[in-house]
C-alpha cells in the first residue's frame, strides 16, 4: 500500500456513481472525437494535397470556364518555365438517375494526361489504352463502382445538373487510391467526348473548347507561389483572367463557404468538454462533501493539507483519464471500426476518409486530464483548507 | 399527496450540485434551441422568398437557377393563358451567376456571392423589395444593388463600392435593398442585358418567372409549359422551388439537433448522478417520509419531479441565454445554390416551449432510476442511526 | 473562574516493566521511534500534558462564546484520564487543544515536551503523527481500505520501508486481538471490531498519548467493554497516556483519573 492506494480505492466507494461518471466521460469523449473527426475529415483533402501541383481556375468563379488554348501556353516551357505537366477537367454535375448514390463527382478530363498528373489515383495501363480507344469511356473510383454496381466493360448512364438528357458511358477502368485519404467516389470521362457532344448541333449557342480548371505539376515545390503568379500574369491581359494557387489552397477554398459551420463545430466540441467538466466537477464536489469527516480524520492523524489536496486531485484526474481511455477505445471500435467505413462508402464524396486520427485521440486525452484537474481543484482547495475541527464536527 | 416542497427545498440546499447539473442542461438546451432557431430562420427566408402565385421555369433536369439555361425566346412563356401582366410584361427572364469574392473580415477566406441580372421590370415583379439606402440602379448601366444581409461582408460588395464581374467590367454598388427576409437579401442585383453582355452569354437566361392571375391556375399553366417539345423546361411554384432550395441548409439543422441530442445523453447521466447522490444521502429523510405515511408512488413521483425541476432550471437558463443569438446572423453556403446565404436566428414561442419540454424530458429520463431507488427505501431506514 | 484541577481517585501510573512490554511485542518489531526522529522536546517541568491558563473563545456572528476560561491542567505520564461533562461544556474543545488540533485563544500548551502554541500548522501535523493516537466516536476507518490498510495509514508518513510497515501493522492488530481480520473491510466488521481496529491504527506509530473522543458512544455494552479493556491494557502494559472524553459512566469508571468539565471549568 502507498499514498496512491487511497485515491485509487475511492473509485470503488460508490460503484454506481463511478460507473455513471465514467460512462458520461467516455460518451463526451466519443462525441468530441466525432466532432473533431468531421473537422479533420473536411480538411484532410487540403492537408494531403500534393505539394507539387497547382490549380488554375477562372478568376471570377469556379463556375466560369477558360478557353482550352490556355493549355498550350501552360505546356510551353518557353512561355512558362517550371511546369512539368498540365491537365484539365470540366465539372459535369453528374447524377445517378437511379439514385443509388446521393452525390458523386463526375468530370470530363483530358484522357491523355489526367491520371499522369493526378497520380494518387492508380489506373492499369491497359485501362488507359482502352480509354484511348473508347470515346465514351469512363474510369470510376472503386467505391463508386461498387455502389453503382458496375465493373469494367459495363455500360453506365447518368444525367447531369448542367447538361440536358441522358449520357451513356462505357466503364473502361477502375482507379485505386494510393493514399488512404484520396477520393474514391469520382467518375472521369473524356473531355473531347463532352466537347464534341455539346456541339453536335451546329446551331448550339454554347461556346466550344471550354475547360473548367487546370491542374499542373511543377518541378520545384518551393517555387509554387512564384510560378502561380507568372501563370496569372500571363493571362491577365486576356478576357478570361485566371487565378492560380497551390492544390492545398484550392482544396481549402471550397471550405470557405462552410467556414462558419466549421467554426461552429469547433465551438461545439469545446462545449462538450465543458459538459464533461460540469459532470465530473459535480461528481467530485459531491464525493468530497460526503467525506468531510474522513478528511478531518486524515488531517488529525497527521496528513498535511497538501496530502488532502493531492488525494482529491489524484482521484479526479484518475477518473477523467479512465473515462477518457474508455472513450478513446469506444471511438476506435465505433468510428474507425463501424461508422467510418459506412460513411466512406455512402458519403464518400464529402468524406472520402472518416477515421479518427491519432492526434485527435491525444487531444481528447489531454482534454480529459485538463478537465480532471479543473474539476478537482476547487473541491481540493476547499477540503485542504478546512479547519480540522470543523471537518471532524460533521458526521456525514 | 406528493411532498413537493420537500423536494424544492432540497434543491436549494444543495446549491453547488444543483448549479453544476443545471448548467450542463442549460448548455445542451442552448445548442438544441440554437439549431431550431437557425432552422426557423432558414424557413422564414424560404417562405418570404416564394409566392404561391408565382411560377419559376427552369431547364428540365436542372435543380437550381445556376445550372439552368433557357434560350431567348423565353418571352413566349409569358403569352400562355393564366399569366398576369406585371409592369406591362408577362415573363421575366433573369441570369444568375455565382462569383468568388473575398470575405471582408480580413481572414483571406473566400466564398461565393450570387449575382442576378434582372430586367427593368424585375424590381416591380417583387413588390416586397425595398431600397433601404442609396437608390435603385439605372437600367442599362453597370449599376447594382446589394441585399442587406450580405452587404459589407465581401470586399467590394457594399454601398459605394465596386467589384469586377470580369476583367475591365466593374459593377457599381449604388444601393442596398431588403426583401422582407427573403433569400434575395443575400444576392446582388443588376441589369440583365449588361450582365449577360459582360459574361458573353447574351443568348441565354438562367430562369424565367411569371405571375399567375390566380394561384389555382398553376396546374394548367405547368402542363402547357411542359408540353412544349421545343423548350424542354419544367415549371414549379416559386414556393416549392425555394422549399427545395432550403434543403441545402436543412441538413445543418438536423446535424446540430443530432449533436444536441447526443449532448443530452451526457447531461442526463449528469442528472442521474446528482439525483442518485441525493437519494443516497437522504435515505433517512426518505425513510421518515415513508414512516409518516407517504406511499412509494408518491416518493417516486416526487423525486421524478425534483429531477425535472432541476433540469427545467437549467433549461430555462439555456432558453434565456439563447435569445442572444437573435442578434446574430449566420453566413453559410447553401449547397443547392452554391452561393452564400445569410440566415438570422429566429426565436418563436414554439421553440421556447420545445426546449423546455426537452429539458423536462431529460429530467424525467435521468431521474427515473434514482427515483425508483428512492421509492424502495423502507420506513425502517428512518430509524437507522 | 480559576479552578485548579482536582483529581479524585488516581491510581499509580508507572512505566510498565520490560517484561510486560516484551510479552505484548514478542517480535520486538514494535520499536519506538528514536527520539532523533521526533520533534525535539523542550524540557519543562510538569506532566506529559501541562496546560496553563487556557482560554478558548468562539464567535457566533459578533457574539463571543467563552467555552474555556483560565483553565489549568496537569496530567502525569502514564495516566488514564476520563473527562466528563454535559453537552456544550467544552470537552471536545479541550481535547482538541491537547491533541494539537486547535489552538487556545490564550494560555500555554505543553504536551509531551512540545510547546504547541509556538508551532506552525505543519509542525503540529508532523508532531501529531508521531505523538498522538486518535480514536473518534464513529467513522474512524476508511471504508474502501482493509483493516490492515487502515492501520498502515499513519505509517505512510514515516520513512519506514514497506516490510517494516507490514510488521508494525501485524503487531498492532495482534495487540487489539484482530490479526485474523486483517484483510477485512470495515463493513465486514462489527462496531466493536471497527473501534478496535481504530485503536490499532492509533497505536501503530507508538504515540505517547492516545486521545479518544467518545470511543464507546456508538457501541453496545459488550463491545464497549471489550474496547475499554483494550484501553486499560494499552495503559497498563504499554504505558500509554490516555485522555478520554466520554458520556458513559461505565467508561469513566475504568479510567484511573476522572475529571468533570462544567461551563468551561474543570472540576
Amino acid at each position: 500500500m502507498n499514498v496512491a492506494t487511497y485515491p485509487t480505492r475511492n473509485l470503488f466507494r460508490r460503484r454506481g456513481r463511478t460507473i455513471l461518471t465514467l460512462i458520461a466521460i467516455a460518451l463526451t469523449v466519443l462525441i468530441f472525437n466525432v466532432l473533431r473527426t468531421c473537422d479533420h475529415g473536411w480538411q484532410v483533402g487540403a492537408e494531403e494535397a500534393a505539394k507539387d501541383r497547382l490549380a488554375t481556375r477562372h478568376k471570377v468563379s469556379i463556375t466560369m470556364q477558360l478557353p482550352k488554348r490556355y493549355i498550350d501556353d501552360l505546356r510551353d516551357p518557353a512561355k512558362l518555365p517550371g511546369i512539368k505537366a498540365a491537365t484539365w477537367a470540366n465539372w459535369f454535375g453528374g447524377k445517378d438517375p437511379r439514385e443509388r448514390v446521393p452525390f458523386f463527382a463526375a468530370f470530363a478530363a483530358d484522357h491523355l494526361s489526367w491520371f499522369e498528373v493526378m497520380d494518387e489515383m492508380k489506373v492499369e495501363p491497359a485501362a488507359l489504352d482502352a480509354w484511348k480507344q473508347t470515346n465514351n469511356g469512363a474510369i470510376l473510383g472503386d467505391v463508386l463502382a461498387k455502389t453503382l454496381g458496375v465493373k469494367v466493360g459495363d455500360d453506365l448512364t447518368i444525367t447531369s445538373d448542367i447538361y440536358p438528357g441522358d449520357w451513356k458511358f462505357k466503364v473502361v477502368g477502375i482507379y485505386m487510391p494510393l493514399r488512404k485519404t484520396a477520393d474514391r467516389n469520382s467518375m472521369v470521362f473524356r473531355w473531347d467526348y463532352l466537347n464534341n457532344k455539346l456541339h453536335e448541333n451546329p446551331q448550339s449557342a454554347t461556346p466550344k473548347d471550354q475547360i473548367g480548371w487546370v491542374m499542373s505539376r511543377i518541378d520545384d515545390p518551393s517555387k509554387s507561389a512564384e510560378i502561380s503568379r507568372s501563370i496569372d500574369k500571363m493571362f491577365d491581359e486576356r478576357d478570361d483572367q485566371t487565378v492560380t494557387m497551390s492544390e492545398r489552397a484550392f482544396q481549402l477554398s471550397f471550405l470557405g463557404g462552410a467556414s462558419a459551420i466549421i467554426n461552429a463545430f469547433k465551438w461545439v466540441s469545446l462545449g462538450i468538454l465543458l459538459i464533461m467538466l460540469l459532470i465530473l466537477a459535480n461528481t467530485v464536489a459531491m464525493s468530497v462533501r460526503e467525506r468531510t469527516h474522513e478528511y478531518g480524520v486524515l488531517r488529525a492523524i497527521g496528513f498535511s493539507p497538501r496530502y488532502v489536496f493531492n488525494f482529491i486531485m489524484g482521484e479526479a484526474v484518475l477518473v477523467a483519464l479512465l473515462g477518457g481511455l474508455a472513450g478513446v477505445l469506444l471511438t476506435m471500435v465505433l468510428i474507425n471500426g463501424v461508422v467510418g467505413p459506412f460513411i466512406e462508402e455512402n458519403m464518400g464524396a464529402f468524406f472520402p476518409y472518416f477515421r479518427t486520427p491519432m492526434h485527435v485521440f491525444g487531444l481528447a486525452l489531454i482534454g480529459a486530464v485538463v478537465v480532471g484537474v479543473i474539476s478537482g481543484v476547487v473541491p481540493a482547495i476547499g477540503a485542504s483548507r478546512r479547519k480540522v475541527t470543523d471537518a471532524l464536527r460533521r458526521v456525514d | 399527496m406528493v411532498p413537493v416542497r420537500y423536494n424544492t427545498r432540497s434543491l436549494l440546499v444543495r446549491k453547488i450540485t444543483t448549479t453544476l447539473t443545471a448548467a450542463g442542461i442549460a448548455l445542451v438546451v442552448f445548442v438544441f434551441a440554437a439549431a431550431q432557431m437557425f432552422g426557423e430562420g432558414a424557413k422564414r427566408a424560404m417562405l418570404a422568398s416564394g409566392r404561391a402565385d408565382s411560377v419559376i421555369i427552369l431547364r428540365k433536369g436542372s435543380d437550381a437557377e445556376l445550372s439552368s439555361g433557357i434560350g431567348n425566346d423565353y418571352k413566349k412563356l409569358g403569352d400562355l393563358p393564366g399569366v398576369a401582366q406585371v409592369a406591362g410584361v408577362g415573363a421575366i427572364g433573369e441570369i444568375v451567376i455565382v462569383i468568388t469574392a473575398e470575405l471582408a473580415d480580413g481572414s483571406g477566406g473566400i466564398s461565393n456571392v450570387l449575382v442576378r441580372g434582372t430586367p427593368p421590370e424585375g424590381l416591380a415583379f417583387r413588390p416586397e423589395v425595398k431600397i433601404v439606402s442609396g437608390r435603385a440602379p439605372k437600367p442599362g448601366t453597370n449599376e447594382v444593388i446589394v441585399g442587406k444581409a450580405i452587404s459589407g461582408r465581401f470586399k467590394g460588395v457594399g454601398p459605394g463600392q465596386s467589384f469586377e464581374l470580369r476583367r475591365n467590367r466593374p459593377l457599381q454598388v449604388v444601393g442596398e435593398f431588403t426583401a422582407a427576409g427573403a433569400s434575395y437579401e443575400s444576392e446582388v442585383w443588376g441589369d440583365l442585358d449588361v450582365i449577360r453582355k459582360y459574361l458573353g452569354r447574351e443568348s441565354v437566361v438562367s430562369s424565367v418567372r411569371v405571375r399567375l392571375t390566380d394561384s389555382s391556375k398553376f396546374e394548367a399553366y405547368r402542363m402547357a409549359v411542359e408540353a412544349d417539345k421545343v423548350f424542354s423546361v419544367k415549371a414549379m411554384r416559386e414556393r416549392d422551388y425555394y422549399r427545395k432550395q432550403s434543403e441545402g441548409t436543412q441538413f445543418l439543422v438536423y446535424g446540430f439537433t443530432g449533436i444536441a441530442i447526443l449532448f443530452s445523453l451526457a447531461a442526463m447521466l449528469g442528472a442521474a448522478i446528482t439525483m442518485n447522490g441525493a437519494v443516497a444521502n437522504r435515505t433517512r429523510e426518505i425513510g421518515t417520509l415513508r414512516a409518516l405515511g407517504f406511499s412509494r408512488g408518491s416518493i417516486l413521483v416526487s423525486f421524478v419531479l425534483e429531477a425535472m425541476l432541476l433540469t427545467l432550471i437549467g433549461g430555462t437558463a439555456g432558453v434565456v441565454l439563447v435569445q442572444i443569438l437573435s442578434l446574430f446572423s449566420f453566413r453559410t453556403m447553401n449547397f443547392m445554390t452554391f452561393s452564400d446565404v445569410v440566415i438570422t436566428f429566429q426565436a418563436t414561442p414554439g421553440i421556447v416551449i420545445g426546449a423546455l419540454v426537452f429539458s423536462a424530458v431529460m429530467g424525467l429520463l435521468g431521474g427515473l432510476i434514482p427515483a425508483i431507488r428512492a421509492s424502495r427505501v423502507s420506513p425502517v431506514e428512518a430509524m437507522r442511526g | 473562574m480559576s479552578v485548579s484541577s482536582v483529581s479524585s481517585e488516581s491510581n499509580e501510573s508507572s512505566e510498565p516493566s520490560a517484561e510486560t512490554k516484551a510479552k505484548a511485542d514478542p517480535d520486538g518489531a514494535y520499536r519506538p521511534i528514536p527520539d532523533a526522529d521526533r520533534v525535539p522536546p523542550r524540557a519543562l517541568g510538569g506532566g506529559i500534558v501541562k496546560l496553563t491558563s487556557i482560554a478558548k473563545t468562539f464567535y457566533r456572528g459578533k457574539e463571543p462564546i467563552h467555552v474555556l476560561e483560565r483553565l489549568d491542567l496537569d496530567v502525569p505520564e502514564g495516566s488514564f484520564e476520563a473527562l466528563m461533562g454535559p453537552s456544550g461544556s467544552g470537552k471536545s474543545t479541550l481535547l482538541n487543544i491537547i491533541a494539537g488540533l486547535d489552538r487556545p485563544t490564550s494560555g500555554t500548551v505543553h504536551v509531551a515536551g512540545a510547546d504547541l502554541t509556538r508551532m506552525s500548522d505543519g509542525e503540529l501535523a508532523k508532531w501529531r503523527s508521531q505523538t498522538i493516537g486518535f480514536v473518534f466516536q464513529s467513522f474512524n476507518l476508511i471504508p474502501v481500505l482493509t483493516a490492515a490498510q487502515n492501520v498502515e495509514l499513519p505509517l505512510l508518513l514515516t520513512p519506514l520501508s514497506g516490510a517494516d510497515r507490514k510488521k508494525r501493522v501485524a503487531t498492532a492488530l495482534r495487540v487489539v486481538g484482530l490479526e485474523d481480520r486483517m484483510e477485512h473491510y470495515p463493513r465486514q466488521l462489527s462496531g466493536g471490531q471497527e473501534q478496535r481496529v481504530a485503536i490499532a491504527r492509533a497505536i501503530v506509530n507508538d504515540p505517547k498519548i492516545i486521545v479518544a473522543d467518545e470511543p464507546t458512544g456508538d457501541l453496545d455494552r459488550k463491545s464497549a467493554d471489550d474496547v475499554l479493556t483494550l484501553m486499560e491494557k494499552l495503559n497498563k502494559e504499554l504505558g500509554k497516556t490516555i485522555f478520554m472524553v466520554t458520556h458513559d459512566p461505565a467508561a469513566a469508571e475504568r479510567a484511573g483519573v476522572r475529571r468533570k468539565l462544567d461551563k468551561g471549568a474543570l472540576l
